[in-house]
């Protein structure tokens, strides 16, 4: 028993070093929080959460890309692909807290705390390697961004965000009872473990993949993506802008991160009844086109984001359709870049709902007064549509080669139908991407008063911008960093 | 330093659009100024090219850098290259780029509203078109093809007429889609192809002429000649090939893919449609004669009889319509819709003629079409009216813009003694000759064909004879005062142009000699390489 124990103890203090990340997360988080009892100004709280995430992001790149360690018994793993995400993670928190420098007037250090808990949330969520920290984490990130989606204060602040909450706990509630059936066939929480295979292989059921498609509907929830989408527009329309920033790529993420995980541990490297390349193919396409075409018809710009959002998510789903190594690096790729243009966009469009342009009509006319914030705009559009020269285009190329390469390799016409239709969808994409500078360059109305364009919004944008522009011209220099991640599930 | 003429021809406009975006935007009339400079440099270095190209020497001015290098583990690498070169195939078409767009930027002279913006646009689309010509790098290719989406767009949509806005979503939504299919095209080429200089290691190469080499494609990939794989009634090769066609086929324009160029025509403002009919339209031709063809061999002679078969549709659909449009662009329009059908039918015919015929076809429209654009373009700056029916008489109120018209029309026609004449001759004489010596295509194409130069002649005197005949009429009395002759600009627009076509009618030998080596190279290896390779479909 002692002995035990003391096994259990080293076992902890030895994963204690590996887990710096997120204990540094967890004490600025408590640090905002006592700080919230004293009335400090935004500037102190808006140093202590960069601080927060600068020294995460380090700590995270200071154990690098290619280790790999079991922590607490099975419950995370420290992997190459955790710690990317880790680190986009921290990124995304990081540029919403610089988009953060007028907005929330009060709650001012419940809503950095908040941040600081959803990003706590991802780092936990995609390491683990085990149900139950699962649900914690994903629990942890939905709670904070239950409140943080309501943080405009407004009737409709309240109803997004009790959506999201209503929505967000049925699909906890169905990914629970999911983990239960699992459990109780294999009789191991451990999604990682020798065990689960084992029992998973002897024990080829029925109710296996009803489990795991109760489950893996937990995650699509989590990612916004179809069937579980349907909230998304609403909450990220009742949601400021730089909330919606975050929501729109930091839980997606992590999400993202477990839902591979999840996905290749069912699979049962291939020998798995169930054919979950079909599953996955058949979620992204409906996603794609279900997210494309509703955001064809929309008037405002937060809702055609929200549209956008949720086709995106079924681009970034390519990356795990492959079921190849290779695959998993692009989507990773393509994750990054998405979190630059995504960012990007939302930037300018904070900085023109400041200039009280709300609708997509009211862009009319923009190109000519606010000229550079309309074209940093433009090519962060461009960016999500996947046309060069920016590092959308390099993106899509690169997921859907991996897609083709997984084709050449199986021979499946499923996949072949993948690529043509998600390309083909990029057309369509294209049609509602370009109804903001369609209306801001073509159009000519009311034109907001000619001001000072060089704010620090304009700025961050710009560098986000260049960044997209870089990434197209020399992608080797993220796209070399991403391939060192030695993968395996 | 001879190596370099490309790129500095090709960046020129680029390093002018960065200059130009820092000058202040009042100073409307700096911006055309240094386009202007920007033109007439590109001019300068083209003669150098000129004066050192060797007509002989297959591809010149060859310029190889690396650009993306990325390695990428048990897959390979993947490698994509800084790649131009020229040669016959490209060097007409980029020498015709830098003429018309010294011609569009003087044409542009009286553009008013936001001359900045236009005047970037415009270098922009310089770069993107010259790099798309001299490319030989597909992903290199694909981006200056993309890349002249944008300004092409906006140039329509801030600068065009009353439907500016349809026409020009209308233009983008068509070419992407275009796009979209050269780039599933793309995917598969790049990931089937190894770059054999790089012993030892996969390497997955954009390079357009390791593409053409069937010893290139890695060993069962998909697109691999030798074990090319099956995906419902054709092989792999076929769909690409047919992608491709179809991607560029929107942009030549073939019927039934080209209702996007009327509008864009109609609505373009008279600078960009000159752009859009003698150089844009010329990016479809080129992609078949330089990526669809010479990859995919054995997939061009098994659909010759469709390209052919679409090519005359196209001529006599367009001659058609043209003949029963009332508006005068939109007359132009589908005028070279048919013009660009002849493009198709010499290059499926794959004899020397033929393609030579092809190419000389694109270089003379794009002549024919900026004059007969900039002529509509003359008319309408006076009375903003371009329907046929509103004008009578104008020959007596304008006798030398109705000269002006007569020559362009006539040229157009395919009268002998203009360049279009030489161009339809050799089309006709490869599409003749096709039955004969590849055994691709009957004689029935080359017969039916002829009927747009009927129906050509046909549609061109009847609007002279509205127009320009009969007693004087316009409709409005402003619009009658308003009509004055060519002025000093609209000259030196279209003397030259005048003149390139009677040049290129009667002396066609300097042109031919440059086409004929790579219409020789090209029709050989294709009919060689597309027999030798097993004809599985």
């Amino acid at each position: 028993m002692a002995q035990q124990w003391n096994n259990q103890l080293n076992d902890i203090a030895g994963s204690l070093s590996w887990f710096i990340p997120e204990l540094i997360l967890a004490l600025f988080l408590l640090l905002l929080i006592a700080l919230a009892l004293f009335k400090t100004n935004r500037t102190v709280l808006l140093t202590c959460c960069m601080a927060g995430f600068i020294l995460s992001g380090v700590g995270v790149m200071a154990t690098g890309l290619s280790t790999q360690a079991t922590l607490f018994g099975g419950m995370t793993r420290v992997d190459g692909l955790a710690s990317y995400l880790k680190i986009l993670i921290d990124l995304a928190g990081f540029i919403t807290c610089l988009m953060s420098f007028e907005k929330p007037s009060t709650h001012r250090a419940e809503y950095f705390a908040l941040l600081m808990a959803v990003v706590l949330g991802g780092h936990l969520l995609v390491a683990s390697t085990h149900f139950l920290m699962i649900f914690l984490s994903l629990e942890l990130i939905s709670l904070s961004s239950y409140v943080l989606a309501g943080y405009s204060f407004t009737k409709a602040g309240s109803e997004g965000s009790l959506k999201y909450f209503l929505f967000g706990s049925v699909a906890s509630a169905v990914m629970l009872y999911g983990f239960s059936f699992l459990y109780g066939i294999t009789g191991t929480l451990d999604f990682s473990s020798q065990v689960f295979f084992d029992q998973l292989i002897a024990k080829d059921v029925p109710m296996v993949l009803f489990a795991a498609l109760m489950v893996l509907a937990g995650f699509l929830y989590k990612i916004a993506a179809a069937p579980m989408h349907p909230w998304a527009p609403d909450v990220y329309e009742a949601s400021p802008i730089p909330v919606m920033a975050f929501l729109s790529v930091a839980p997606k993420l992590a999400g993202l991160g477990v839902l591979l995980k999840f996905v290749l541990a069912m699979n049962l490297f291939g020998q798995s009844s169930a054919d979950w390349q079909a599953i996955v193919c058949a979620v992204l396409l409906l996603t794609i086109t279900i997210g494309n075409f509703s955001a064809l018809r929309q008037q405002n710009p937060k809702r055609l984001m929200a549209y956008s959002s949720i086709a995106q998510s079924g681009f970034l789903l390519v990356g795990v359709a492959a079921f190849l190594p290779q695959g998993v690096h692009f989507m990773l790729f393509y994750a990054s870049v998405y979190l630059i243009m995504n960012f990007a966009v939302f930037v300018y469009l904070d900085f023109f709902e400041k200039k009280s342009i709300t609708s997509i009509a009211g862009f009319s006319g923009a190109g000519k007064n606010l000229t550079w914030p309309s074209i940093g705009l433009l090519v962060g559009l461009i960016a999500l549509t996947g046309l060069p020269p920016t590092a959308g285009f390099t993106a899509k190329l690169f997921i859907f080669s991996a897609l083709w390469q997984s084709y050449e390799l199986s021979g499946r016409a499923l996949l072949l139908w993948v690529v043509v239709i998600g390309l083909l969808n990029t057309v369509v994409s294209l049609f509602y991407y370009l109804r903001i500078p369609y209306f801001a360059f073509l159009k000519s109305g009311e034109p907001a008063e000619k001001q000072n364009n060089i704010t620090f919004q304009n700025l961050l944008g710009f560098i986000l911008v260049l960044l997209l522009l870089t990434l197209f011209f020399i992608p080797g220099i993220l796209m070399g960093w991403i391939n060192k991640i030695n993968f395996v599930l | 330093m001879q190596q370099y003429l490309l790129s500095g021809l090709l960046f020129t406009p680029l390093v002018a659009a960065f200059i130009a975006l820092f000058l202040p935007s009042h100073a409307s009339g700096t911006f055309k100024l240094v386009t202007l400079i920007t033109c007439v440099i590109q001019v300068v270095l083209l003669l150098l090219m000129l004066s050192v190209y060797d007509s002989t020497g297959g591809l010149q001015f060859v310029e190889q850098h690396a650009w993306i290098t990325l390695d990428l583990g048990s897959w390979g690498i993947l490698k994509a290259e800084y790649l131009v070169g020229l040669d016959g195939l490209s060097l007409p078409l980029v020498s015709l780029t830098v003429g018309v767009m010294l011609i569009t930027t003087l044409s542009s002279w009286t553009v008013e509203k936001n001359v900045k913006g236009y005047f970037i646009l415009l270098l922009i689309l310089n770069t993107a078109i010259i790099g798309t010509f001299a490319a030989l790098d597909f992903l290199l290719f694909y981006l200056f093809f993309e890349f002249m989406l944008l300004p092409m767009f906006f140039l329509i949509g801030i600068w065009g007429g009353a439907r500016r806005e349809y026409a020009s979503v209308k233009f983008f939504l068509y070419t992407l889609l275009g796009s979209i299919l050269i780039l599933v095209a793309l995917i598969a080429l790049y990931i089937s192809v190894n770059d054999p200089s790089v012993p030892g290691r996969l390497v997955h190469s954009f390079n357009l002429l390791h593409m053409r080499d069937p010893k290139n494609f890695i060993s069962n990939a998909i697109l691999d000649p030798n074990n090319p794989w099956m995906i419902g009634p054709l092989s792999a090769r076929y769909w690409a090939f047919l992608l491709l066609f179809i991607g560029f086929a929107i942009k030549l324009p073939m019927v039934p893919l080209h209702t996007w160029l009327p509008d864009a025509h109609v609505e373009a403002p008279t600078p960009v449609s000159v752009v859009l009919a003698a150089l844009l339209l010329k990016i479809g031709g080129y992609g078949l004669l330089r990526i669809a063809y010479p990859i995919f061999p054995e997939a061009a002679l098994y659909f010759s009889w469709l390209v052919a078969l679409l090519g005359v549709i196209s001529i006599v659909y367009g001659a058609l319509t043209a003949m029963a449009s009332k508006d005068l662009k939109r007359l132009i329009a589908y005028s070279s819709v048919s013009h660009m059908g002849f493009v198709l039918l010499g290059i499926a015919s794959l004899t020397i003629e033929g393609v030579t015929g092809a190419v000389y076809q694109m270089v003379s429209h794009g002549i024919i079409s900026a004059m007969l654009f900039l002529l509509a373009g003359v008319l309408y700056d006076r009375t903003h009216d371009r329907v046929i029916d509103n004008y009578s008489g104008l020959a007596a109120k304008m006798p030398v813009f109705f000269a002006a018209v007569l020559v362009a029309f006539f040229a157009s026609m395919g009268l002998p003694g203009f360049s279009g004449f030489i161009a339809e001759v050799m089309v006709f004489l490869g599409a003749f000759k096709s039955g004969s010596a590849n055994g691709l295509l009957h004689e029935s194409f080359a017969i039916i064909a002829t009927l747009g130069l009927v129906l050509g002649a046909a549609y061109y005197l009847w609007a002279l004879q509205r127009m320009f005949f009969g007693p004087f009429h316009v409709k409005g009395d402003a619009a009658a005062i308003a009509l004055t002759d060519l002025n000093n600009r609209e000259y030196s627009m279209l003397v030259p142009l005048a003149i390139a076509a009677l040049i290129f009618g009667i002396f066609p030998q300097p042109l031919i000699s440059w086409i004929n080596p790579f219409a020789q190279h090209f029709s050989d290896a294709v009919l060689t390489l597309g027999k030798s390779l097993t004809p599985i479909h």
